[in-house]
């Protein structure tokens, strides 16, 4: 193979430049096409020869050019990779992790994110992940807890505005997951680690941050409460659905039930509490009185249910509310005698008053059925019409 | 052919036409909400239209009883107050329970267990006024609490939020237990037991054959006769129209009655 013209040796102190595409052609057109070999590029960094990638003397064959190549250039993001669960699983020996080529694309042609031909392009980044994370058999391989969660994603609210509205500001996998640094949620420094995902989402919803920071919710996980919520206990996370959906707003007050158990239950009671049982939301549920992202503990002043503010809170409803409206308690409870005394004795009585009569009733009437059978088959009950009851009892 | 004497005036049973009509429609749209956890509740109340429609119907029903109460109150105010009818108060023809329907119970469970004769019962019997006192004091405190609740903005100027609370909880008690009566022991009591299966048609027809108003109400036959009352009521046979009538009407509320109670029983016991 002649690379250099004039082959000799000891050669003169600089030689020509060797031109690859004298031999390959194909790959040297594809490099054109691509970022690599854009005239951008030179502005960005050295420019990624031939020799780069392949070196010179030693050059390797395709296969066997690695991420280490890309770390020439590309050092901080191969560092992050490797330390990511993608570079993690690879160096354990999974041959099926992705590698930089995986998700860029091959090397020649390559295209940056910014171009809409590219697979990282934001628009497109879903469907090159689900290259492997729409395999559900991957995701039991390697134990990953959401197995369908490409087509979670497609029907969530973010994925039909990537998908479907073509929006670069609707999150796609890498706005939550990282691109480069992709971490397992159990690790404390993944960007979808329990803790983190505030702030996470908070990327994009800052606003809903701040007022969610401001929370009883946020606040008991700023302080390190494992169980206080973060986003995607009430959203879901790959299920993400608008907020103004029926099934939601039905959805989300069995969510807040899961942990708030006695208030679900005392709501259920509640005519709020059952019509939306039944299916229909024109009635208040939990974050119409609380409040969602800004709950608060009732005995904040800031609380939308602080006694100082439930008259205000009742009449975003009920325009006509006063005082004395207020003080009706939407989590009456009528087994605790303490908390509410009168329907205690309310519930009491409507209990013995049902029992009582249920019970009199009852058998007075299945004594009388039995009698009348047993009567009319021996013909000692009451006479049928027509019957012999006409001989007494004289007009 | 067989004399008939009016039991039930035409009003009487218009008034109960209309007393049926509003409480199917109200146990019907209540009953619902009441038992929301089940699902034939949320497959019932999507079925008839969802919450807006249910709380339309359950309110023109409540209306409609309501009218049917004021109407019958007035009834009873003129007879007592204008024509000064006292046998309203008290006596044979009133339905006031008396010492007599404690008597008339006792003889009923002796005979029940084959320890005496069939008591002799006159015009209304003990459990006929139980009904009528049941539904008259269930039409005040189901309908008083429905109104508090309609209205709770106008009624919470003078009244506390606990009574919302307590109206709450009483509103949907007390009508499971007017519903739950109605459709047995009303329905037993008046029409399925065996001796006037499968239905009594003298609410929808007014009349009563001579022998059965002498076989069941041998105490008011033989006074009616007694006091010469007995002309003054005999009535013609009731049509067949009319009767076929009262036996589609009567069967329709019967079945809704019992559909409904026993979706009621599936709530209470099925869980």
């Amino acid at each position: 193979m002649a690379c250099h013209v004039t082959a000799t040796a000891p050669h003169e102190e600089r030689l020509p430049a060797v031109r690859c595409a004298g031999c390959h052609a194909d790959p040297a057109a594809a490099v054109r096409t691509g970022v690599h070999g854009s005239r951008a590029a030179p502005s960005r960094g050295p420019v990624a020869t031939c020799a780069a990638c392949h070196g010179t003397h030693g050059v390797r064959p395709a296969a066997e050019v690695g991420v280490g190549a890309c770390a020439t250039c590309h050092g901080a993001q191969v560092q992050l990779y490797r330390d990511g669960v993608h570079g993690r699983s690879r160096q354990r020996g999974n041959s099926e992790a992705a590698t930089c080529r995986s998700c860029h694309g091959a090397a020649h042609a390559l295209l940056a994110k910014s171009d809409p031909g590219a697979p990282t392009y934001h628009l497109n980044l879903p469907r090159t992940c689900a290259r492997c994370h729409a395999d559900p058999e991957l995701a039991r391989r390697y134990n990953i807890p959401v197995g369908n969660v490409y087509q979670l994603y497609m029907d969530s609210i973010h994925g039909r505005a990537v998908s479907r509205s073509g929006l670069l500001v609707a999150a796609n996998c890498s706005d939550c997951h990282g691109a480069h640094d992709i971490r397992p949620p159990a690790e404390p420094a993944s960007r979808v680690f329990r803790a983190n995902v505030p702030s996470t989402c908070g990327g994009c919803h800052a606003g809903v941050l701040q007022e969610y920071q401001g929370s009883i919710h946020g606040r008991q996980v700023a302080a390190g409460n494992p169980i206080a919520p973060v986003c995607i206990d009430c959203h879901s996370a790959h299920q993400i659905r608008r907020v103004e959906g029926e099934a939601w707003k039905l959805e989300i007050v069995r969510e807040c039930g899961t942990c708030h158990v006695e208030s679900l239950k005392t709501y259920r009671d509640t005519f709020h509490g059952k019509v939306t049982a039944l299916g229909f939301t024109r009635v208040a549920r939990c974050s119409d009185c609380h409040g969602a992202h800004t709950v608060r503990p009732a005995i904040d002043p800031a609380s939308t249910v602080n006694p100082a503010n439930r008259v205000a809170t009742c009449r975003r409803c009920h325009a006509g509310a006063n005082e004395n409206f207020a003080q009706y308690d939407p989590h009456a409870d009528p087994e605790s005698r303490a908390r509410n005394p009168w329907l205690y004795h309310a519930a009491r009585f409507m209990r013995w008053l049902l029992v009582g009569t249920f019970s009199f009733f009852g058998v007075h009437t299945a004594v009388w059925g039995l009698r009348s059978l047993v009567g009319r088959r021996h013909g000692s009950g009451p006479a049928p019409p027509g019957g012999p009851g006409g001989e007494d009892g004289g007009a | 052919m067989p004399e008939y004497y009016l039991r039930f005036s035409l009003g009487q049973r218009l008034l109960h036409g209309l007393l049926m009509a509003s409480f199917l429609g109200l146990a019907t749209t209540g009953m619902p909400l009441h038992f929301n956890q089940s699902r034939w509740a949320i497959w019932l109340a999507h079925t008839l239209g969802g919450f807006g429609v249910m709380g339309f119907f359950h309110r023109t029903s409540a209306v409609l009883l309501t009218l049917c109460f004021l109407i019958h109150l007035a009834h009873l105010g003129h007879r007592l107050f204008v024509k000064r009818e006292l046998a309203v108060l008290w006596g044979p023809d009133s339905l006031v329970p008396q010492p007599g329907d404690l008597v008339e119970l006792g003889r009923h469970v002796r005979w029940f267990f084959g320890l005496g004769p069939r008591p002799r019962f006159g015009r209304y019997t003990y459990w006929e006024k139980f009904d009528y006192f049941a539904v008259f004091w269930g039409m005040a405190i189901i309908g008083g609490s429905g109104y508090v609740l309609w209205f709770h903005a106008f009624f919470s100027r003078f009244l506390p939020g606990w009574i919302f609370n307590v109206t709450h909880l009483i509103h949907g008690e007390e009508a499971l237990l007017a519903v739950g009566f109605i459709f047995t022991i009303h329905f037993f009591n008046s029409h399925l037991r065996p001796e006037k299966f499968p239905m009594d048609l003298v609410i929808f027809t007014g009349r009563v054959s001579e022998d059965d108003l002498r076989t069941e109400r041998p105490e008011e036959y033989e006074r009616l006769s007694r006091e010469g009352r007995l002309a003054a009521i005999k009535a013609d046979p009731p049509a067949l129209w009319l009767r076929n009538f009262g036996r589609i009407v009567g069967a329709a509320a019967v079945t809704v009655g019992l559909v409904l109670f026993t979706l009621i029983v599936f709530a209470v016991f099925g869980r």
